[in-house]
């Protein structure tokens, strides 16, 4: 009898991992808008309240544990916010409808077929599936993060050290990212073409300030074909010239940051260079907010159009003045294939809603605590009018924590949903040089 | 200084910021942007003491246009003056009194060559009108132009200043037009040159370790690009021409009595050959037709002049192919480096004219190459080749002066990113490794260059406190000269203005030595020697084997 239902669990996984399983029209209602019934509750969390070191104990459920952490030693103070839904673009929910229950995994990880848009499983995981992680990586990595194209102008980092809240350094980027396939939205749709290498995303970073990083540029291809590894390319000023990117250089301090490239927007890296682990769904006080309710920064250069950063408090000056709300989540790890990947497990806690990672935590190769790694989420309505309708949670505010270090980066994002700030032009080589000097 | 260089300039100028004014009046004016800095750069130099005192102030300016029509418009420009205040502050090792006790003491000692060659006579034009008027146009400079090297006839202030002017294609593709004094950069080396020579360079300002940005000297050009960007096969490809309208410039040497002067060609230029009087009047027939003052070597500067025949162009087209990224490359220039042509007293005479030894010219050289990047998986590293095939340049030769020959060069460079925890848990390290290689097709024997030879280079760069400190070593090896640099230094960012730069420039090498036919003539010494020739063998490595240094440099950027 037992044997039997091993048995039975063992085929019922494989089944869940490869074979299509049929979603429902109530299972995308659900994965897009799991609060149109019910907003999530969680004992002792009310809207208004604050959570700090006198009362740390009441949020154990709903934080992770390095926040929790980091409330506890006062670091932070987490302010409670109202959950609101951030309702991604419906084209996106549509193209989801349109190609359900035809996305399949297949034999090995990082492969996928059958869909060129929308969610690809917005079913819910299932805790016996055993390659339920890897498919809310997919979701991730096909998720309408910045939607088919978007611009960060202009995106502050400061290098801080925690102990003593000295800003070291101030960089300012120019970031852009363009879908080449998968657009729902912006034209051309649903593809870029010509597309010859089949690229899926492209980012491109200008850094513009201070002068020993001004007109570095860096390119990222990442290809349809996620065996493939990434193309980088990197523009130093000073040479004038590009220069391929080792892959050893993604997951490497980015310009002296706490941040890898592969850091990036939660996870930017290949889901075949992960083993991924589904943990378990639960609500969990995330970093989604309205920017224009927020008390916003004062201390930082004047935008023509008023536009107003995120404020930073705390410890160092380490963590974003905004508002936590309680939110559906996946808890998801991810174990680097590469030994000698500087990391052992990434944990990221998914946005069920918008599937963004506002929040993982990094452990380095002993398997300690390495680094938090926060990304505010501003509702598209209440930002930038551009942005109003968008359907992209906004990034607005981020900090990478490493704990060991005592030191964090903190990054102010001016996030706008605006095709023409990001034309095709600028995904390749030759923008590079041009835009060099 | 040439008057019609400063004519030729001047007007390309006035021409290139009369259409920026006129830009500027017609187009809604956007903000301009200003940054620079101010540096100084003091190094002392065994042995000798001070051996550079620069005060640099550096502004770079640009502006967006609003779009003319189909066309977006921009400027930018770069402004930068300095000076140097080693020629004040060690006058007994430079400058216009800084004389040698024999050619080449800087770098080698005596034999049968420096007994017969003079020592180079400092800033010629400060001491000597003869060699001055034959140095004409070219490795001329007086005290005044070392001290302050951007400000002369030349307009040098001007760093680079150019409009650009792109069209969107309805292809998706883009046109674009670069106009203006401008540094157009080639290939993919670091250190040495192989592609990169649309620009030429100014070595007096620190040989060859300064950023080449630093010392290209910036042309007037026009560069015309097709952005194709992805096409069905390629999926970025751009074809590009540039033609260099500006007056030929070659590169800047370092004139005799400058602290940095390549090969120590400045002083030999300015030497002379001395006993050629003592030879019997019975071998020239009855009178011996040299003065006891010597035979100046150089005779005049043949540089050529503004026609358009004169200037340069080059084709270039780029793209990336699956996982490679590649520029195949075609160029008609000017040697940059000086040909030495011999000056017979007579026709067949193997004797030299009494009044100067060599002409100088710039023949037209005819380039082809290209370039590859590759990422290689299996290393995790990336691959980066280049190439030229070139003809018409010119090599020196004992027994004629010179020879035209095809040359055939060539780089191999690897870069790696590689974590060594036990020294830094955090943060990669860059290694790079760069082997170049030079082939001459038409060598002789009596050509001091080798006929192959390779120089390899090895960058190993650290970062720590979030890169606000970053030591690393630069070393470069001639293998056929045997001669060395080994340069660590330390860099520091106190904040995001201001940095420091310790190092230290390390080099031993020199010991080549070629014979020359002119000690075995006057004195019958069949031996190697160190002059003349031997500078080429020993390399610009090897030549500078006396300057080692201590650097300390301090920048503030606004």
């Amino acid at each position: 009898m037992f044997k039997k239902a091993l048995i039975s669990i063992a085929i019922s996984g494989l089944l869940t991992s490869t074979s299509v399983l049929a979603v429902s029209e109530q299972d995308i209602e659900n994965s897009f808008f799991p609060y149109k019934s019910s907003l999530p509750a969680a004992a002792g969390i009310q809207v208004g309240m604050v959570i700090n070191q006198s009362n740390w104990e009441v949020a154990k459920e709903v934080l992770d544990p390095a926040m929790l952490e980091q409330v506890k030693l006062g670091n932070y103070e987490i302010r409670v916010g109202e959950t609101t839904s951030f309702d991604l673009h419906p084209n996106y929910i549509q193209a989801t409808r349109e190609q359900a229950s035809q996305a399949q995994l297949g034999a090995k990880p990082g492969e996928i077929s059958g869909t060129s848009a929308g969610r690809p499983f917005p079913a819910e995981p299932s805790a016996q599936d055993p390659r339920a992680g890897e498919k809310l990586a997919w979701n991730y990595k096909y998720g309408y993060n910045w939607g088919d194209s978007a611009a960060i102008m202009p995106f502050y980092w400061k290098y801080r050290n925690m102990a003593t809240g000295q800003v070291e350094r101030t960089i300012k980027f120019n970031f852009h990212f363009l879908n080449f396939t998968r657009r729902v939205n912006q034209e051309p749709k649903p593809a870029i073409e010509p597309n010859p290498s089949e690229l899926f995303r492209a980012t491109y970073v200008q850094a513009l300030e201070p002068a020993d990083v001004r007109d570095t540029q860096l390119l990222i291809q990442r290809f349809e074909d996620d065996s493939k590894l990434d193309n980088a390319y990197l523009y130093l000023g000073f040479q004038r010239r590009v220069r391929r990117l080792s892959t050893g250089q993604v997951t490497d301090a980015f310009l002296g940051s706490d941040i890898m490239i592969e850091d990036f927007e939660g996870y930017n890296g290949r889901i075949s260079d992960m083993n991924w682990d589904y943990k378990g769904t639960r609500y969990m006080l995330m970093p989604f907010f309205n920017h224009n309710d927020l008390e916003l920064a004062t201390d930082m250069p004047a935008e023509s159009d008023g536009y107003q950063f995120v404020d930073f408090t705390g410890q160092g000056g380490c963590f974003p003045k905004i508002t936590w709300q309680l939110r559906k989540v996946y808890e998801v790890e991810a174990k680097p294939v590469d030994e000698n990947h500087p990391v052992s497990r990434r944990v990221h806690y998914m946005d069920a809603q918008t599937f963004t990672i506002p929040r993982t935590n990094v452990y380095d190769r002993s398997g300690n605590l390495w680094k938090a790694w926060v990304i505010g989420q501003a509702h598209p309505d209440h930002h930038l009018p551009i942005n109003k309708g968008s359907g992209v949670a906004i990034d607005d505010a981020f900090t990478m924590i490493d704990v060991q270090a005592q030191h964090c980066t903190t990054g102010q994002f001016k996030g706008i949903v605006d095709p023409s700030l990001t034309p095709p032009s600028k995904m390749n080589v030759q923008n590079l040089r041009a835009s060099g000097r | 200084m040439s008057k019609k260089i400063t004519t030729t300039g001047t007007a390309l100028s006035l021409a290139v910021a009369a259409a920026v004014i006129g830009m500027a009046s017609s187009a809604q004016a956007n903000e301009m942007r200003w940054n620079g800095y101010v540096e100084n750069a003091t190094y002392h130099r065994e042995g000798t003491g001070l051996s550079k005192f620069r005060n640099t102030a550096q502004a770079t300016f640009s502006k967006d246009f609003d779009s003319q029509g189909d066309w977006n418009l921009s400027m930018r420009g770069v402004l930068r003056g300095s000076y140097d205040g080693v020629y004040d502050l060690n006058k007994g090792e430079f400058g216009k009194n800084a004389q040698e006790s024999y050619l080449g003491a800087n770098w080698h000692g005596q034999d049968t060559s420096t007994a017969i060659l003079a020592p180079g006579v400092p800033f010629p034009c400060e001491n000597d009108p003869t060699l001055c008027r034959n140095l004409d146009g070219y490795m001329d400079h007086k005290e005044r132009d070392a001290k302050f090297p951007e400000f002369n006839s030349k307009a040098d202030f001007l760093r680079e200043f150019y409009v650009d002017a792109v069209k969107d294609l309805d292809s998706g593709g883009q046109l674009a037009f670069r106009v203006g004094r401008q540094q157009v950069v080639w290939g993919k080396t670091d250190l040495f040159r192989v592609l990169d020579v649309l620009n030429p360079v100014d070595y007096s300002r620190h040989n060859i370790y300064d950023e080449l940005e630093d010392i290209r000297i910036p042309q007037w050009m026009i560069n015309a690009e097709w952005r194709m960007g992805p096409t069905s096969v390629f999926d970025d490809s751009n074809l590009s021409l540039v033609w260099n309208v500006d007056k030929f410039r070659p590169n800047n040497l370092g004139t005799c009595g400058q602290s940095y002067r390549i090969l120590d060609a400045g002083c030999f230029f300015s030497s002379r050959v001395m006993g050629l009087d003592q030879i019997p009047g019975a071998a020239f027939g009855g009178t011996n037709p040299y003065s006891a003052s010597g035979v100046p070597i150089i005779h005049s500067v043949d540089e050529p002049s503004w026609a358009l025949k004169n200037t340069q162009l080059g084709v270039k087209w780029e793209g990336v192919y699956k996982d490679l990224t590649f520029s195949l490359n075609a160029l008609t220039y000017r040697q940059q480096l000086p040909s030495l042509h011999f000056r017979e007293l007579a026709p067949g005479v193997p004797l030299p004219a009494t009044d100067g030894v060599f002409d100088i010219k710039f023949p037209r050289v005819n380039l082809v190459g290209g370039s590859v990047d590759y990422y290689a998986a299996g290393i995790d590293s990336i691959l980066r080749l280049e190439t030229t095939y070139t003809k018409g340049e010119e090599l020196p030769r004992d027994q004629n002066g010179h020879k035209e020959t095809d040359m055939f060069r060539y780089v191999l460079g690897v870069d790696k990113n590689q974590m060594i925890p036990w020294l830094n848990p955090r943060r990669a390290f860059l290694i790079s490794a760069q082997v170049f290689g030079e082939h001459i097709l038409d060598h002789e024997s009596d050509m001091p260059n080798f006929k192959d030879n390779w120089t390899g280079t090895l960058l190993f760069k650290g970062w720590w406190m979030n890169d606000r400190l970053s030591p690393q070593i630069v070393m470069a090896h001639d293998f056929r000269a045997d001669a060395s640099v080994f340069a660590p230094s330390v860099e520091w960012l106190a904040n995001d203005q201001l940095k420091f730069t310790l190092g230290a420039n390390i080099k031993r090498g020199g010991k080549e030595r070629f014979p020359w036919s002119v000690a075995e003539g006057l004195a019958g010494d069949s031996s190697g020697q160190t002059e003349p020739l031997a500078r080429f063998t020993n390399g610009p490595i090897g030549v500078a084997n006396k300057e080692n240094e201590i650097q300390f440099t301090v920048r503030y950027n606004f």
